[in-house]
């Protein structure tokens, strides 16, 4: 029912504001306190901020279920009833959507999420030592992402709104009880969910990339450090979160080939700037593993972890390409 | 050239190799965005297919390269220090051979499919705990690991050169994914396994 989804979208709404609104407050407090303690270097600071990270975290797990609890109502409430006449043409006869966790803007809310839990594990671990400033400088970037996601890609803002066009489109053609016009939206939307929202790989493909980023997040922030002192615990911290991110980055990144030929068949997908994008991010994380088998010959360690910034700064540039350039994986595709 | 330099200087080549198909995708990624800004349907014109050709032949001699370095990265674990640059030339030798007579794909796939034989034989005298298998590395878990990725990485690069329009190309893309993926878990954490039970390092 119509009714059902839009309570539910107001509901998932007014619960994920305040909860927005507690990460912006703690985000601008941690970055506070990060900054205090890398100047200052007070042990105080460095207790609330580990305390801090945790609340942190625990503010995006709750936005997180909020999401779940706003996805499953989708769920439940929107079924797509294929009409008579286009059974001949359709292999199924309804349909729901199943809208992953990570698409439109709550994408870069799961990636944070992620980076969260990872600093929060950092945190847990090693905690806020002078030998290895690893967290504050973590929780700078978490603070960051915490306050690019409040001002830009709120996901309790405007809930998912393209899915939710897509829904108006549904139950405004079946309102206008033209069947050319029930047709049409029924063939696009039978698209959308067989290949994108409901497909197999949508639910891997995207959050195994997006844990890959998170955990090599925490390998940039200690490849950063690692340059400033060559202290050889931020070279196993960079290396152990790198070993993670490479496995889900190789992982994620593979599993979407076949539903690259699947899904786009006789679209023009390769060498697209994106695949482009990600192949040389995988190259350089490639290269930053190799190089770091010989990180004691000489000034090997100093070349690492430069390497392990530029890895960064492409896994940047990669995410950033589906929003600055043209091609298949682009939203600015005309 | 002792063992150990020459593992020092194959990661440095192979790192460099590494960069210069990243810059090539670089290159490809400006290209795309100055090649849309002039034609935005230039996707749906011949322009794209020489797109692909061009990407496609830069590429090829890097990839040619990084299998160099696995030709002899391979062959190392079971060919002695002395024979390896003599097996290694003739390999190349017949692969450049093949290039001249049957095209740059057969002479691909040959040397893909020795590299993948080469291989088999090193994971199988591996798991067997052959002494005449080499590694830098003592942990048995992380030798299985290292032979799994380099026999994915080499039957990766021969599903998509030799069984592209086959239709086999998909499962075998699968089971290169999981020797890939096998490998790497396998190398990243090293275990020693025992009879029931297993040690970590």
């Amino acid at each position: 029912m119509l009714s059902d989804y839009i309570a539910a979208r107001e509901t998932a709404r007014s619960i994920g504001a305040p909860i927005m609104t507690y990460i912006f407050i703690v985000s601008l407090i941690i970055a506070a306190l990060s900054v205090f303690y890398l100047t200052k270097r007070d042990e105080k600071f460095g207790k609330y901020l580990n305390r801090l990270i945790y609340i942190d975290t625990l503010l995006f797990v709750l936005g997180f279920l909020a999401l779940i609890w706003f996805h499953l109502k989708i769920y439940q409430t929107v079924v797509i009833e294929y009409p008579e006449f286009l059974r001949y043409y359709l292999p199924v006869t309804q349909a729901r959507f199943a809208v992953p966790l990570w698409i439109e803007n709550e994408k870069m809310y799961f990636w944070t999420l992620c980076i969260s839990l990872f600093t929060s594990f950092v945190s847990f671990k090693y905690g806020c030592s002078r030998e290895k400033p690893i967290l504050p400088f973590l929780g700078i970037m978490l603070a960051l992402f915490g306050i690019i996601i409040f001002f830009f890609t709120n996901p309790f803002d405007h809930p998912l709104p393209i899915v939710d066009r897509e829904i108006s489109s549904w139950y405004a053609a079946l309102a206008s009880g033209h069947p050319d016009i029930i047709a049409q939206t029924s063939m696009q939307l039978y698209g959308r969910i067989t290949y994108y929202y409901n497909s197999t790989y949508m639910w891997t493909h995207p959050p195994m990339l997006f844990i890959a980023y998170a955990s090599l997040a925490v390998t940039f922030a200690a490849c950063v450090l690692m340059l400033f002192n060559g202290s050889r615990e931020l070279d196993k911290i960079a290396y152990s979160y790198a070993k993670v991110g490479y496995i889900f980055l190789t992982a994620g990144m593979l599993i979407g080939y076949p539903w690259a030929v699947e899904a786009w068949k006789d679209q023009p997908w390769w060498w697209d700037p994106k695949i482009n994008g990600a192949i040389m991010m995988w190259l350089l994380y490639s290269a930053y593993l190799h190089t770091r088998i010989y990180i004691r010959k000489g000034r090997m360690w100093h070349t690492t972890a430069l390497i392990g910034i530029g890895c960064f700064v492409s896994l940047i540039f990669t995410y950033l390409l589906t929003y600055l350039m043209p091609g298949i994986h682009s939203v600015v595709q005309p | 050239m002792r063992i150990r330099s020459l593992d020092y200087h194959l990661i440095i080549i192979t790192a460099s190799i590494l960069f210069a198909i990243g810059f090539i995708c670089l290159f490809g990624i400006a290209y795309y965005n100055y090649a849309d800004a002039a034609d935005s349907f230039w996707t749906q014109t011949v322009k794209y297919t020489d797109y692909i050709n061009l990407m496609n032949s830069l590429v090829y001699p890097f990839l040619v390269a990084l299998l160099v370095t696995l030709g002899i990265c391979i062959p190392k674990r079971i060919v002695p220090d002395r024979l390896l640059v003599k097996v290694s030339i003739i390999i190349f030798a017949i692969t450049a051979v093949l290039a001249v007579i049957s095209g740059i794909q057969t002479s691909l796939g040959f040397i893909l499919a020795v590299m993948m034989g080469i291989q088999t034989a090193v994971l199988l005298l591996t798991i067997k705990k052959s002494a005449s298998v080499r590694f830098e590395f003592r942990e048995f878990s992380a030798k299985v690991g290292s032979s799994l990725l380099h026999l994915g990485v080499v039957v990766f690069i021969f599903d998509f050169v030799n069984l592209y329009e086959q239709s086999i190309h998909i499962p075998v893309f699968w089971l290169s994914t999981l020797l890939i993926i096998g490998g790497i878990v396998m190398s990243f954490y090293p275990m020693n396994f025992k009879i029931g039970s297993y040690k970590r390092n």
